[in-house]
C-alpha cells in the first residue's frame, strides 16, 4: 500500500466477518484483518470516490460512490466489480419510464422528463447511501433523489425514484431498513418509509427542517436522526413523535454506529465521537487527529474509524470512559 | 614567472651614483623616471574613484543567483507576473505572552499594528489581510443556506462579550491555521507586497527597516513580533552586508599585525597596507562607473583583492628590505625590485585572474559577475602593488633597523637554515617523502570516501541564506510551527489554451498529479484548483465529506473556478498553478519532485494542458541545483585544466606539473569531505570557492617549484633546490598563505550563512594549499624530480646559500643514490 493510501480521505467503515473494509477518495478500498491495526489497499475497478460501503454477508458486500457507481465484491472485499454505473442508471431510468408510458401509467410523463434530464446530465450524481437487508435485496440512494434497488444481489438494477415524493430532488442521505420497513433520509429534515417491497415512500414530518445525514435504529426499535448543525432526535413510537437530545458542541452529526448493547455512537464534523446517555450525547475522548468520517465496531471491540487522512483506531478503553 | 633575476640581482653594484638611470626595461624607465607624475596620477585615479565608490549601490537581489539559463528559470520568468499565487508578501505573525488572543488588549495592539501596516508604502492594501480586516470572515452552515460575517464583528467595542463573540467566529472560521496559530496564541498579518512604488521598484532595505521599527514600536511584555518574507531577506542580507565592513576593518587589522610581525617596519608594513586599500578604492569606485552593484557574494571580492595586494606587497617589500639591508639606495633597491618580482608578479596575478576568469562559465550571474569583479581587482593590483608600491617604497624606504635585520636574517637562513627549514627539508628524503606519500594517500581516500556523501543545495531549514539560529529564521520556525504553512514551496505551472484553465479532463490531470505528488516522501501538501474544486463540493454540500470529489459536471467546475481564490489561476485562464509544500528544500526532496512531474509530464501533456517545471522557491532551487551540480564537475575540469596549462607552460616539465598540481587536487578533495562535515552543500555561494582556491592556492607552487626547477636545472641537488626555494620565497609563502587565510576567515562569522560557508572553505584551502606546497610538493619532487644540469659552468658567485655539501659533486650523481646518502 502506498503511504499516501494510509492517509487517503476515507468516508465510511464496515465489517465483513472479522475484516474491516474502509473506502474514500480515489476509489481506494483499505482491508486490515486484524481489526485496524495493519491496512492493505485491493484494487479498485474505479477512481471516483466511494462513500459508503456495507457487507451483508461475511462474504457479499457492496459499495457505492460518485457517478453513480456501485460496486460488488463475493469475497469479503478482497476483490470487486462494478455493478451499475450512472450512464447505466440514466439508461435503467429511461427503460423504466418507457415501460410505464407504454403501460399508460399515470406518472409516466413526469418520469420521461426525469429520466431525460439524467440522462443529459450525464453521470455526475454520487450514490451516499446503500442497505443490503440480505445478500440478493439491497437498495442504493443519492443526490437529487436517486434511487435503485436490486431484488438478485445486483445483477439487475431497477431505478425507484418514481416511488418516492421528492418532487425537488432532494439529495437522499441514509437509507436502513427495519423488518419490512425501509426508511430514507436526506435534505431539509426529509424523512420517509416504504412499509413492504416496491410500495411508495411516505414522506413523514420531522421536527427539523435541515439536513439529516445519518440515521440509526438503537435499542427498543429507537429510531435516531442525525443532522445538520448538532441536531440529534430521538423517536421510540416509529417515528410519530421525536426527542432532540442535547449536543456539546453544534457541529453537523454526519455518521452514526451502534455498539453491541444498542448504544448509538454519533460522529460530528467537529472531529468528536457523541455518545448516547440519557437524554444527552456525550462526547468520548478521542485522541487528536483528523476528522472522522464514520465508525465500526471491530471484532475486539474497540472503535475503528475512517477519517480525512486514512483509517484510525480508537482506543479500547474509548467507550470504557463516560456512561 | 618567478623571476631568475631573484637570484642574481642581489649582487648587483649597490651605489646610487653608480646606478645607471637609463637601465631597466622600458617600463621600468618609463616608470621610475617620472615617479612624480605616476604618484600624482595614482592620487588622482584615487581621488576620483574614491568619490566614485560613494555612488556603489548595496544589492541583495535574489535574480542574479538564479540560473536563467535553465529552461526551468525560463518557464518560471515568462509566466512569473501571472503567476499571482506566489507573489511577493511579508507574514508578520503577533503572538501574545499570555494565554490567548482572544484579549482586550491583544485586539487593541493588533488592530494598531494593522492599520500602521495598511498604510505602509508598497503594501498591496486590497489583499492585506489581518484579523481586523473584513476579508477575514466566518461563515456557517444554516437550515436557509450560508451564514457569515467579519470574524471582528462590526459592533466590536472591547468588551467581555465582543472578545467572546471573537472567538466564537474565529472557530466557525477557516481562519486557523491560516490567520489564527493552531494554538490561539498567535494571529498573522498577511502584507502582500507591490512590485513598485510610484513607478519605481520597491525598496526592500527601506521596506524591511519601516518592519523593524513597526517591530520594535510594538513588541512588548505582551506580545513578540515574528516577521518572515521575502522582502525580509533581502532587508537581513543588506543588513548584512553592513556588518561586513566590521570584517573588513578586522581583516585588515590581523593582516597588517601579520606584516609588521613578519617586518618589524612600521613605515613599509602601512605602505602595503595602504596600497592594498588603494586598490579596494580603485575596484569599487570602478564598479559604479561600469554599471556593477555589490551584492552578498561579490562584497567578498575586496578582502580577496586587498589579501592577495598584501601577499604581493609584502614580497615586494621584502626584496627591497633585503636590498637596503645590503646597503642599497632606496631607489636603486625598489627598481631592482620592480625589475626582478614585475613579471613574477604579474604571472602570479594571471594565475589568480584565471582562476576567477574560469567561473565565468557558469551561467549564474551572480558568480560571473563575482569572477568580473574579482578579474577587475586583480587588473588593479597589477598598478597598486605592483608599480606604485615599489615607486613609493623608493621615496619611503624602510626603516634601517628592519632592513639590516632583514639581511641578517637571509644571512643566518642562509649559512645555517632556520629550524623550520631543516624541518621542512625532510620532505625531500625519501623515507620521508614516503611517509608524507602514505599519509596524503590516505587523507585522499578518506576525503575521497567523506566527499562521496557531498550534497547539492541547501541542507538548513528555513532562509538558508542566513543562519539557522538568525532571527529570520527562528521567526519563520515559528510561523511554519505554529501555522499551516511550509516555506518550501515548489510550484508546477499548467498551460492551457486560452479559458481552457477550468476544462474538468485538464483538472482531472491536476488532481492525479497532486495525488502523486502527495505520495512522495518529504512532500506535506498540495494545493491546486483541483483541490479547491474537491473542497468547495462539500463546503456546497453543508459540509457533508461525501462530496469529497471533482465534480465531472463542467458546469459545476465552471461555478466553482469563478469564485476561486487568485493564485490558482491566472486572469486569462490559460495557467494553472499547483502548489507542493515541501518539509525541507533539501536536493533529494527536490529532486525526487522534479523527477516525478517531468514523467508525469511527458505522459500527461497534451493540446489541453501542458506541465511546466518550475516556480516557487524550491522549484528555483531545484533548477540551481541542477545548474550547480553540472556546473561543478564542468568547472573543476576547467581550473585544473587551466592550472595545468599554466604551470607546464612555466615549468615546462610534466613531473613539475605532476608536484604542484597533485596537491592542490588533496586540498580540494579534503575541502569537500570538510564540507560533508560541516554539513554545507554545493550551492552557488560554494562553487567558486573551489576555482578560487585552486586559482590562488597555486601561486604557492609557483613560487617554490620555479625556484627549485631552477636549481635543478643548475644540478643542485633537490634537498639544496628546495632549501634554496625555502629562503628566496618560503617565507613570502606562508606569509601569502596566513594573509589570505586571515583575510577570509573573519567571514566566518557574517551573519550571512552562505559567506561564513565560503570563508571557512576558503580558508581552509588556503592553508591546506599553502601545507601542500610545502610539504607534499617536496615529498613528490622526491620521485619525479631530479638534478638535470643544463649549464655548464655553475657560477660560484651567484648563490648565497649555505649548503654546506659540495654541489658540483652531487650533480653529477643519480638522484636515488643522494636520496639514499641523504636518509
Amino acid at each position: 500500500m502506498s503511504t499516501r493510501a494510509e492517509h487517503s480521505v476515507l468516508l465510511d467503515i464496515a465489517r465483513s466477518g472479522d475484516r474491516l473494509v474502509a473506502v474514500g477518495e480515489r476509489g481506494r478500498i483499505l482491508l486490515s484483518d486484524d481489526d485496524g491495526a495493519h491496512w492493505r489497499q485491493v484494487a479498485s475497478p474505479v477512481s471516483v470516490t466511494l462513500t459508503a460501503v456495507q457487507f451483508a454477508t461475511p462474504e457479499m458486500g457492496w459499495a457505492v460512490g460518485h457517478e453513480g457507481v456501485v460496486l460488488h465484491s463475493r469475497d469479503g472485499g478482497t476483490t470487486w466489480e462494478k455493478q451499475l454505473d450512472g450512464r447505466q442508471a440514466a439508461q435503467l431510468a429511461m427503460a423504466a419510464a418507457n415501460a410505464a408510458a407504454r403501460d399508460a401509467l399515470p406518472d409516466a410523463e413526469q418520469r420521461l422528463k426525469e429520466a431525460e434530464r439524467l440522462d443529459a446530465d450525464g453521470p455526475d450524481k454520487p450514490f451516499l447511501a446503500l442497505h443490503f437487508s440480505n445478500a440478493r435485496r439491497g437498495i442504493v440512494v443519492g443526490a437529487y433523489g436517486l434511487i435503485f434497488t436490486t431484488e438478485d444481489g445486483g445483477a439487475t438494477w431497477l431505478p425507484a425514484m418514481h416511488r418516492v415524493d421528492n418532487p425537488r430532488g432532494l439529495h437522499l442521505y441514509a437509507v436502513q431498513r427495519r423488518g419490512d420497513t425501509t426508511w430514507l433520509t436526506g435534505e431539509l429534515g426529509f424523512l420517509a418509509r416504504a412499509d413492504g417491497d416496491g410500495t411508495p415512500f411516505v414522506r413523514i414530518e420531522t421536527p427539523y427542517a435541515g439536513s439529516l445525514f445519518s440515521m440509526a435504529f438503537g435499542a427498543h426499535d429507537q429510531l435516531w436522526l442525525f443532522g445538520l448543525r448538532g441536531n440529534a432526535w430521538r423517536s421510540t413510537d416509529g417515528g410519530t413523535t421525536f426527542q432532540q437530545l442535547a449536543v456539546p458542541t453544534p457541529a453537523s452529526l454526519i455518521a452514526s454506529t451502534l455498539l453491541s448493547d444498542g448504544r448509538v455512537v454519533a460522529l460530528n464534523q467537529a472531529g468528536q465521537l457523541l455518545i448516547e446517555a440519557g437524554d444527552s450525547l456525550h462526547a468520548l475522548s478521542v485522541p487528536p487527529g483528523a476528522p472522522l468520517t464514520s465508525a465500526v465496531l471491530a471484532s475486539d471491540g474497540r472503535l475503528v474509524a475512517s477519517s480525512w487522512s486514512g483509517p484510525r483506531r480508537l482506543p479500547a478503553n474509548l467507550l470504557g470512559s463516560p456512561k | 614567472m618567478i623571476s631568475h633575476d631573484t637570484f642574481t640581482a642581489a649582487t648587483q653594484p649597490p651605489e646610487m651614483a653608480a646606478f645607471d638611470h637609463h637601465s631597466g626595461s622600458r617600463l621600468e624607465r618609463i616608470l621610475f623616471n617620472h615617479r612624480v607624475i605616476v604618484v600624482s596620477l595614482c592620487v588622482l585615479i584615487t581621488v576620483m574613484l574614491g568619490w566614485q565608490a560613494a555612488h556603489l549601490r548595496l544589492n541583495a537581489n535574489f535574480e542574479k543567483t538564479i540560473p536563467t539559463g535553465h529552461p526551468y528559470i525560463a518557464q518560471y520568468l515568462e509566466h512569473r507576473s501571472e503567476l499571482t499565487g506566489l507573489g511577493n508578501a511579508v507574514r508578520i505573525a503577533i503572538a501574545t505572552r499570555g494565554e490567548s488572543i482572544y484579549d482586550k488588549n491583544y485586539l487593541a495592539t493588533l488592530q494598531a499594528l494593522s492599520d500602521e501596516l495598511f498604510v505602509m508604502p508598497g503594501v498591496d492594501r486590497a489583499q492585506m489581510k489581518s484579523l481586523w480586516t473584513p476579508s477575514t470572515r466566518w461563515s456557517g452552515v444554516t437550515e436557509e443556506g450560508l451564514d457569515g460575517g467579519p470574524v471582528i464583528p462590526k459592533d466590536y467595542d472591547g468588551s467581555a462579550a465582543s472578545v467572546a463573540q471573537v472567538r466564537a467566529n474565529v472557530l466557525r472560521s477557516r481562519e486557523i491555521g491560516q490567520t489564527v496559530a493552531f494554538d490561539h496564541k498567535s494571529t498573522l498579518v498577511f502584507v502582500p507586497l507591490l512590485t513598485t512604488v510610484d513607478g519605481r521598484p520597491l525598496d526592500y532595505g527601506a521596506f524591511s527597516d519601516q518592519l523593524e521599527r513597526v517591530r520594535d514600536k510594538y513588541r512588548s511584555a505582551n506580545v513578540d513580533i515574528h516577521i518572515t518574507g521575502f522582502a525580509k531577506v533581502v532587508g537581513d542580507l543588506l543588513d548584512g552586508l553592513r556588518q561586513i565592513l566590521a570584517f573588513f576593518a578586522a581583516a585588515i587589522a590581523i593582516t597588517t599585525a601579520v606584516l609588521y610581525a613578519y617586518t618589524r617596519c612600521w613605515r613599509s608594513t602601512l605602505l602595503v597596507v595602504a596600497c592594498s586599500l588603494v586598490a579596494v578604492v580603485w575596484q569599487l569606485g570602478l564598479l559604479p562607473l561600469l554599471g556593477y552593484e555589490l551584492d552578498p557574494y561579490s562584497v567578498l571580492v575586496p578582502f580577496l583583492v586587498f589579501a592577495i595586494g598584501m601577499s604581493h606587497g609584502a614580497q615586494k617589500m621584502n626584496g627591497i628590505m633585503q636590498d637596503i639591508g645590503r646597503g642599497m639606495h632606496k631607489l636603486v633597491a625598489a627598481r631592482y625590485t620592480f625589475r626582478r618580482l614585475f613579471l613574477a608578479g604579474l604571472t602570479a596575478l594571471l594565475c589568480d585572474a584565471v582562476g576567477f576568469a574560469v567561473l565565468t562559465i557558469i551561467r549564474i550571474e551572480v558568480i560571473q559577475d563575482l569572477a568580473m569583479i574579482a578579474s577587475l581587482g586583480v587588473a588593479v593590483l597589477v598598478f597598486t602593488n605592483l608599480i606604485l608600491l615599489p615607486i613609493l617604497l623608493s621615496y619611503v624606504g624602510v626603516s634601517p633597523v628592519a632592513a639590516t635585520r632583514s639581511a641578517h636574517a637571509e644571512g643566518r637562513e642562509g649559512s645555517e637554515g632556520s629550524v623550520l627549514w631543516r624541518f621542512l627539508d625532510r620532505f625531500t628524503q625519501r623515507r620521508w617523502a614516503i611517509l608524507t606519500l602514505a599519509a596524503s594517500l590516505a587523507l585522499a581516500l578518506v576525503g575521497y570516501t567523506v566527499s562521496q556523501q557531498l550534497r547539492v543545495g541547501d541542507l538548513d531549514p528555513g532562509a538558508p541564506e542566513l543562519r539557522a539560529d538568525s532571527r529570520y529564521n527562528r521567526d519563520n520556525a515559528f510561523i511554519t510551527g505554529h501555522y499551516g504553512a511550509s516555506s518550501d514551496v515548489f510550484a508546477v505551472m499548467v498551460k492551457t489554451p486560452d479559458g481552457g484553465c477550468a476544462n474538468y479532463d485538464t483538472l482531472m490531470r491536476i488532481d492525479a498529479l497532486e495525488e502523486r505528488l502527495r505520495e512522495l516522501p518529504g512532500v506535506e501538501a498540495t494545493n491546486s484548483l483541483a483541490l479547491m474544486n474537491r473542497q468547495v463540493m462539500v463546503g456546497l454540500a453543508e459540509g457533508n465529506p461525501k462530496w469529497y470529489d471533482l465534480s465531472p459536471s463542467q458546469a459545476m467546475v465552471n461555478t466553482i473556478t469563478s469564485n476561486a481564490p487568485r493564485g490558482l489561476y491566472n486572469d486569462t485562464c490559460n495557467l494553472l498553478t499547483v502548489y507542493t509544500y515541501l518539509t525541507d528544500h533539501k536536493a533529494d526532496t527536490l529532486t525526487r519532485v522534479v523527477d516525478m512531474v517531468e514523467a508525469f509530464a511527458t505522459a500527461n501533456n497534451n493540446d489541453q494542458a501542458a506541465f511546466l517545471l518550475a516556480a516557487g522557491n524550491a522549484g528555483i532551487e531545484a533548477a540551481t541545483n541542477i545548474v550547480v551540480a553540472h556546473a561543478n564537475r564542468e568547472m573543476l575540469l576547467w581550473v585544473y585544466g587551466a592550472v595545468i596549462v599554466l604551470c607546464m607552460v612555466t615549468f615546462r616539465s610534466w613531473r613539475a606539473v605532476v608536484c604542484a598540481v597533485l596537491p592542490l587536487m588533496l586540498t580540494s578533495v579534503l575541502c569537500e569531505a570538510l564540507m560533508v562535515w560541516l554539513g554545507i552543500g554545493v550551492k552557488v555561494a560554494t562553487l567558486p570557492v573551489i576555482a578560487l582556491g585552486v586559482g590562488i592556492g597555486v601561486d604557492y607552487a609557483l613560487y617554490v617549484m620555479s625556484i627549485m626547477l631552477t636549481q635543478l636545472r643548475l644540478g643542485r641537488s633537490l634537498s639544496a633546490a628546495y632549501l634554496q626555494a625555502l629562503i628566496f620565497t618560503g617565507k613570502v609563502v606562508m606569509l601569502t598563505g596566513i594573509t589570505l587565510a586571515v583575510g577570509v576567515a573573519t567571514w566566518a562569522f557574517s551573519p550571512i550563512k552562505f559567506q561564513a560557508d565560503m570563508g571557512i572553505l576558503l580558508a581552509f584551502m588556503f592553508l591546506w594549499n599553502m601545507l601542500g606546497a610545502l610539504i607534499l610538493l617536496p615529498a613528490l619532487a622526491n620521485f619525479l624530480l631530479k638534478p638535470t644540469p643544463q649549464a655548464e659552468v655553475v657560477p660560484a658567485n651567484s648563490q648565497p646559500t649555505g649548503d654546506s655539501r659540495p654541489v658540483a659533486d652531487k650533480s653529477s650523481q643519480p638522484f636515488l643514490m643522494e636520496a639514499r646518502q641523504n636518509a
